[in-house]
């Protein structure tokens, strides 16, 4: 579903180039769950920024569905993020003077499903993460760091994305909040044949994704499992 | 939620900038408002001037006007020579005629009544004083008993008795216009058609009316002859009221003097263009045949001022609209710049560029529909008291402003007259000018903001199709 062909971007920084991705290849079928490890800094959040055609590499290419982002126009790479992708940012992105519900139904809108429809969803995805119904209607300021990034779970699923970009998507619940989340992640790919991409330092979060990669210096190498 | 709405949330998100921003929005729009509403006051009574005596040229005959004088009457002919002269846009001829109610006619002359007198009305056979069924709306009073004593006989040898009555004037007119050329104000019934063509329709002014019971189609005799009220006509003055209008050609054969005028009501196609208009009648009539004469000879410097405000106040108009966009522009940039984040978050998760350019492009009109409330409100007080401080600054004498009672603005009126100023002799035409705007005229102001806004507005909306969702997520 999703092929990655030796992957490279570069910044200049001052006299010096920095390769924060730098020849990255790996393919993954549709309803994997995977997991990408590494530490801070060595290129985690570019790579899928490069998957999630936020941003463009200075060479290599991303294959989604045999279409090819690298020769995209920049609407039809808009197209392509809300169609087909669901961002879980390390830091929420939500947009905190609109409610919950608000934010879940965003992409929605500018998919342009039918207002009733999409409030009925919003509100059934956050159910599925767990908040609190009273909260639904509460502006993004007065919820929990928790509580915020359930809600930016739910506006990555808001549209029923082929591909779910996660970036520590568990970073910021308690335990057990953690757990139904991995188990919604999990379910999605299982069920509904989602594929999701994570980038986390959670361990338990890596050891229930079917692949996992470990990138260091801009190289992905994918660790082999037991029984595997 | 819906762009609107969100669009319409973000306008309050911060409610004392919100507030600021209004503020200084409706300072603008009030201004612009207020400009337009004096612009368009001054510009109707420029309008008026020039559509009444401000253009208009009077021919008498040479030594004569109207009852008084001497002097050859003038001819079609001479009206067709007026008509060619350049600038002249229409030459409308009149023929004046004294109306005496037919109980007072039994005089010591004998001259039977119906009959037509030249020459009994004046010098020249300038007038013709014929009978009719009406009776005079206005009383003779100390002043007409006053002015008429050396044409009444009374106590003569025969024993026969004159009750002196005003006479009614009856003027025949060869368009809808009143001797200083002025459009009839016909408050019922219709105009008299073809003014070419002799009829037995007239137009009676309304004091005349009531005082003799007419309505539209009421019937009445000059000179034994019945004649129809097609119209009834306000001259907006007494004595202009106590008057009856026939069409030219039935005047003049009324009077027995068939092609004659009393006087010809010239208009000239322009103010700047009266002066040589005037020099060039006179020299195509004959000072010995015509004399031409201007209403009012100070009129072309007044309108020349009220041109000046006119002018100011479109300029004004027009800064105080650029003022309003600029605030816009400005404010929408630095929220453009503030919502750096959020706008790479909404092209993140999908929101296309004009998606993103339309929600800034509504919460700027939102602030331009509030900033147009409170701007029109401040228009609606300060709109008189702007313009009436213009018209100050354009003349030596001061003008008083005065709210009107409803609608938009008020008057400012006096101030025009003064000795030496450069309304000087105009001020009966010029004793106010009313500010006061049709609703029609707000909207187009207002609308006019809002187009403005919009172009304020589509800057900054094009520039967050510039903003990359990378570098804003990459820059946190």
């Amino acid at each position: 579903m999703i092929e990655v062909k030796d992957l490279v971007r570069q910044f200049k920084s001052g006299d010096r180039t920095i390769k924060p991705v730098n020849g990255v290849s790996f393919e993954l079928g549709k309803g994997a769950l995977a997991s990408i490890v590494g530490k801070s800094g060595s290129g985690k959040s570019t790579l899928l920024s490069l998957l999630g055609a936020l941003d463009k590499p200075t060479s290599g290419d991303v294959v989604v569905d045999g279409i090819s982002l690298a020769g995209l126009p920049d609407s039809k790479l808009t197209e392509y993020r809300r169609r087909d992708i669901g961002f879980v940012f390390q830091q929420f992105k939500l947009i905190e003077n609109l409610s919950a519900v608000d934010n879940v139904m965003l992409p929605m809108e500018f998919a342009g499903v039918r207002k009733s429809a999409r409030a009925q969803r919003a509100r059934d995805l956050l159910e599925q993460v767990q908040l609190d119904p009273e909260k639904h209607s509460r502006r993004i300021n007065r919820l929990s760091g928790g509580e915020q990034q359930r809600v930016a779970i739910a506006r990555a699923l808001a549209n029923e994305p082929k591909l779910i970009l996660a970036d520590e998507p568990t970073g910021n619940l308690d335990e057990q909040t953690g757990e139904h989340i991995i188990e919604l992640l999990s379910s999605l790919s299982r069920n509904h044949n989602t594929t999701i991409l994570v980038v986390t330092h959670d361990r338990s979060l890596a050891r229930k994704a079917d692949r996992r990669f470990r990138l260091l210096q801009g190289q992905l190498s994918e660790e082999v499992t037991a029984g595997t | 939620m819906s762009v609107l709405a969100r669009s319409v949330g973000n306008a309050f998100r911060n409610k004392i900038r919100t507030a600021a921003v209004v503020a200084v929005l409706a300072v603008a729009i009030g201004l612009a408002l207020s400009m337009l509403v004096a612009n368009q006051a001054v510009s109707a009574k420029v309008q008026e001037l020039n559509a009444s005596v401000g253009t208009v040229l009077t021919v008498n005959p040479a030594g004569g006007q109207g009852f008084e004088g001497g002097g050859e009457p003038l001819t079609a002919a001479e009206a067709a020579t007026a008509a060619a002269v350049s600038n002249v846009d229409s030459v409308v001829g009149t023929k004046a005629l004294r109306l005496r109610t037919e109980t007072t006619t039994s005089d010591t002359t004998g001259t039977a009544a119906g009959a037509a007198q030249p020459g009994g009305g004046g010098p020249g056979g300038q007038t013709a004083s014929v009978t009719t069924s009406l009776t005079a709306a206005i009383d003779a009073g100390t002043l007409g008993n006053r002015n008429n004593a050396g044409n009444t006989t009374t106590g003569t040898g025969t024993g026969q008795v004159r009750t002196f009555a005003l006479p009614i004037t009856a003027t025949g007119i060869g368009a809808e216009v009143d001797t200083a050329g002025k459009t009839l104000d016909i408050t019922s019934g219709t105009g008299l058609g073809n003014y070419a063509a002799a009829t037995t329709k007239a137009l009676v002014g309304t004091t005349l009316a009531e005082k003799n019971h007419l309505k539209v189609g009421s019937t009445f005799t000059i000179a034994a002859k019945a004649f129809t009220v097609a119209g009834i006509f306000d001259a907006g003055t007494t004595f202009g009221n106590n008057a009856v209008y026939l069409t030219l050609p039935e005047a003049q054969a009324l009077a027995e003097t068939p092609g004659e005028l009393s006087s010809m009501v010239v208009t000239v196609n322009s103010m700047e263009n009266v002066d040589a208009a005037k020099t060039a009648l006179q020299a195509v009539l004959g000072t010995g045949k015509a004399d031409v004469t201007q209403g009012q000879r100070n009129l072309a410097t007044a309108v020349s001022s009220l041109n000046s405000v006119k002018g100011i106040s479109l300029v004004a108009y027009i800064a105080a609209l650029a003022t309003a966009g600029l605030i816009i522009l400005l404010i929408m940039v630095m929220l453009v710049r503030e919502r750096r984040r959020e706008i790479g978050v909404l092209k993140a998760i999908g929101a296309r560029n004009r998606t993103i350019g339309l929600q800034f492009v509504l919460e700027a009109l939102v602030l331009v529909a509030l900033g147009s409330v409170v701007g029109a409100a401040i228009a609606w007080f300060a709109s008189g008291g702007i313009a009436s401080a213009l018209i100050s600054s354009n003349s030596t004498t001061g003008a008083t402003a005065q709210r009107g009672s409803g609608g938009f603005g008020g008057g400012f009126g006096g101030g025009f007259g003064g000795q030496g100023g450069p309304f000087g002799g105009a001020t009966q035409l010029l004793t106010s000018v009313t500010a006061s705007a049709s609703p029609g005229v707000i909207a187009a102001g207002i609308a006019a903001v809002f187009a403005v806004a919009v172009v304020g507005a589509l800057v900054p909306a094009l520039l967050t199709a510039r903003i990359r969702p990378i570098e804003v997520l990459r820059g946190e």
